[in-house]
């Protein structure tokens, strides 16, 4: 249903026709799961229970296992959740902002660019509810009437804010991956048999491809994707209100939130591609996020890299020409101080790094995609330990100066987080369609066979059609 | 053959309880069909496709959903309740003193009000959705074609007993490139 030129790299290769797609997606999720699979789900698995034990020892002690102290108040808890808010962004924007701007090679990777979403929220939201050491008492910041005596919860202060935005974000992100799975699921509920298809019929909620749904579903979705874009944009600005609206010399700047924004689609779309670099191989699913959907993404990453490089610089400019001394030092201590080398980590992963993306030879070597792509991760988390740690180990008052140092409880809460996503991201690729097989499938040329009276008619190009068609048959 | 469109209106209200369906394996085929048969006044009940098919909901004479209209009136919602909830919690109920900052601060309750538009918007608007879809969980659907989600696009014609020419719609239906042409009772 879809008319490509000729010229164009087609968005999905190997003269795939509807049912080739329909197998190919649900290939991994009707046969048995394979060794790959479960490796890379048993280890998640341990992981994730170095989280649960990392996460229970923190609850039932306090979180004077953790190493901050009067000066350092918060650390690798808010740092863990900004880093995972911020992967959290590539998925709606994946889904929502280059739905709006009909790009349609987003097809193939929407579904688990959106999973990824929902799963790093879910981690950061752990986060959250950890740095409160009481996460019996989460349901606080909920403006709940006289619960507490008469009091109500503070609506000037950014934290609430971000209890609304978060949660808003998650809830929103869940509801647009589900309305994008149901006609998948519905799908998959037509080639099941037994408990499956029980499952699968009860989630699919009765949908039966009528025109008239369908003319529905695509205005919802062309609402949601309008609703969530800035949605998107408003969470991370949020979070980054979190440190702008406090006085604190390194967090009071006005140009957190872009930057903040930014710094979260780098992020997002670095860990997109460790994931699908990696799940395309593993999924065979090569025709379809193809070596163009890489190179799109590598030159995403590159640019909001460079948008994070030019923040960074930014800050410094503006410190230097304030003259406020207070902010001077903060940026001088960030670059020289103690912690110099989670900042020069920081400036080569982010805004250094992602330069080699000006070569054909770095956006087109898988291996090196992915290796790039730890890098910006590490990168993006070393951003927000320096924002958070070195704006706050030496405040206004030198007797409080202080280092921090991370305890093993820390450590192996931040590494058992990646257990809690990459276990979330594993069953979601056994029971889920892991590409939107409805949306790809509108996007295949409908050449394939001699009918293509709409192309002929409307001056498609007759020898093109022949040698693509014949391509095809072969 | 009934070419005229009050006929067709008229038809609606006579019995018709099969349906004759096409069943094509070419959106592009699907669609021109379609035309077809409503030019030539069939009286056609819905076309089931595994996509949304471009078109092919104006060709069928679908109005344009109002589901945008219920999420304007949704986002409004929102954006009241979060203003009276933040005005009334902060300004006539219990106003606080925190560092001598106004109580009836409008600018600092936009990312709330914002964020609540959102939040009853897409709850509120894909709520409809399900609602005029009669879609919910656990629902039992009668599929025209088990590979109607899969590489088949279905047309389903009501047929009206004595009026409508069954060999002549099926002719229609394989002419315009239909795999396969079959009858079904309608349950609908």
């Amino acid at each position: 249903m879809s008319y490509e030129s000729p010229i164009r790299e087609p968005l999905v290769t190997g003269g795939k026709t509807y049912a080739d797609v329909t197998r190919d997606i649900l290939r991994p999720m009707e046969n048995k799961a394979s060794k790959a699979w479960w490796i890379g789900f048993v280890i998640s698995a341990i992981v994730l229970g170095i989280w649960i034990i990392a996460s229970t020892y923190t609850f039932l002690t306090g979180l004077g296992v953790w190493g901050l102290n009067k000066t350092v108040g918060w650390a690798f808890d808010i740092t863990n959740f900004v880093f995972w808010v911020g992967i959290g962004h590539a998925g709606t924007l994946i889904s929502a902002v280059l739905l709006l701007f009909r790009q349609k090679w987003r097809m193939s990777i929407n579904r688990s660019a959106e999973a990824m979403t929902i799963f790093a929220v879910i981690c950061a939201a752990s986060f959250i509810l950890s740095h409160m050491g009481r996460p019996w008492v989460a349901y606080w910041p909920i403006p709940l009437p006289n619960a507490f005596g008469t009091l109500w919860v503070n609506f000037n202060s950014p934290l609430v804010w971000d209890v609304f935005a978060i949660s808003t974000y998650f809830s929103v992100s869940l509801v647009f991956w589900y309305i994008g799975l149901i006609p998948d699921i519905a799908t998959t509920r037509d080639r099941a048999t037994g408990l499956r298809k029980v499952i699968y019929n009860f989630f699919s909620m009765g949908w039966n491809g009528s025109t008239r749904t369908w003319h529905r579903y695509e205005m919802i979705s062309l609402i949601l994707a309008g609703i969530s874009t800035p949605l998107v944009l408003s969470v991370h600005s949020i979070v980054s209100m979190d440190f702008a609206t406090s006085l604190v010399p390194g967090w009071h700047t006005t140009i957190f939130p872009p930057y903040f924004v930014a710094g979260a689609i780098f992020s997002g779309f670095g860990m997109v591609l460790t994931l699908l670099v990696v799940g395309r191989v593993v999924l065979k699913q090569e025709d379809y996020i193809t070596m163009g959907h890489l190179d799109a993404m590598c030159r995403i990453v590159m640019l909001t890299g460079t948008m994070v490089g030019l923040a960074y610089i930014t800050e410094f400019f503006v410190a230097a020409y304030s003259g406020v001394e207070y902010e001077q030092y903060a940026f001088l201590n960030r670059a020289f101080g103690p912690y110099w080398w989670s900042y020069w980590i920081m400036m080569s992963c982010n805004l250094i790094a992602p330069q080699v993306f000006w070569t054909k030879w770095a956006r087109s070597t898988p291996w090196f995609i992915f290796l790039m792509s730890i890098i910006v991760n590490i990168g993006m988390w070393f951003e927000r330990f320096v924002i958070i740690v070195t704006s706050l180990h030496r405040d206004f008052l030198p007797s409080s100066w202080s280092m921090y140092t991370p305890t093993i409880t820390e450590f192996a809460i931040l590494f058992g987080s990646f257990g809690l996503f990459f276990t979330l991201y594993f069953l979601f690729c056994r029971y889920l369609p892991t590409i939107n097989m409805a949306e790809v499938k509108s996007i295949l040329p409908t050449h394939h066979d001699n009918h293509d009276v709409h192309h002929a008619t409307e001056g498609y190009d007759e020898h093109a059609t022949t040698k693509k068609g014949d391509e095809i048959h072969g | 053959m009934m070419n005229m469109p009050q006929q067709r209106k008229e038809m609606k209200y006579m019995d018709n309880s099969k349906m004759l369906l096409g069943i094509y394996d070419n959106p592009d085929l699907t669609l021109d069909a379609t035309k077809n048969l409503i030019a030539q006044g069939y009286d056609v009940h819905d076309v089931y496709t595994p996509f949304a098919v471009h078109n092919l909901d104006r060709v069928l004479g679908v109005k344009r959903t109002r589901l945008s209209i219920a999420a304007f009136l949704f986002a409004m919602t929102g954006l009241t309740s979060a203003i009276l909830l933040q005005t009334y919690a902060s300004y006539f109920d219990w106003p606080m003193n925190v560092g001598g900052k106004p109580n009836l601060h409008i600018p600092t309750y936009i990312p709330i009000t914002f964020e609540l538009s959102i939040l009853f918007t897409a709850f509120g608007m894909v709520g409809c959705f399900f609602i005029v879809n009669r879609m919910f969980w656990g629902r039992n659907t009668d599929i025209m074609d088990l590979r109607v989600t899969d590489d088949r696009f279905v047309i389903a014609v009501n047929i009206h007993e004595g009026q409508t020419d069954v060999s002549e719609l099926s002719s229609l239906f394989v002419k315009g490139g239909a795999l396969e042409v079959r009858e079904r009772e309608k349950d609908i």
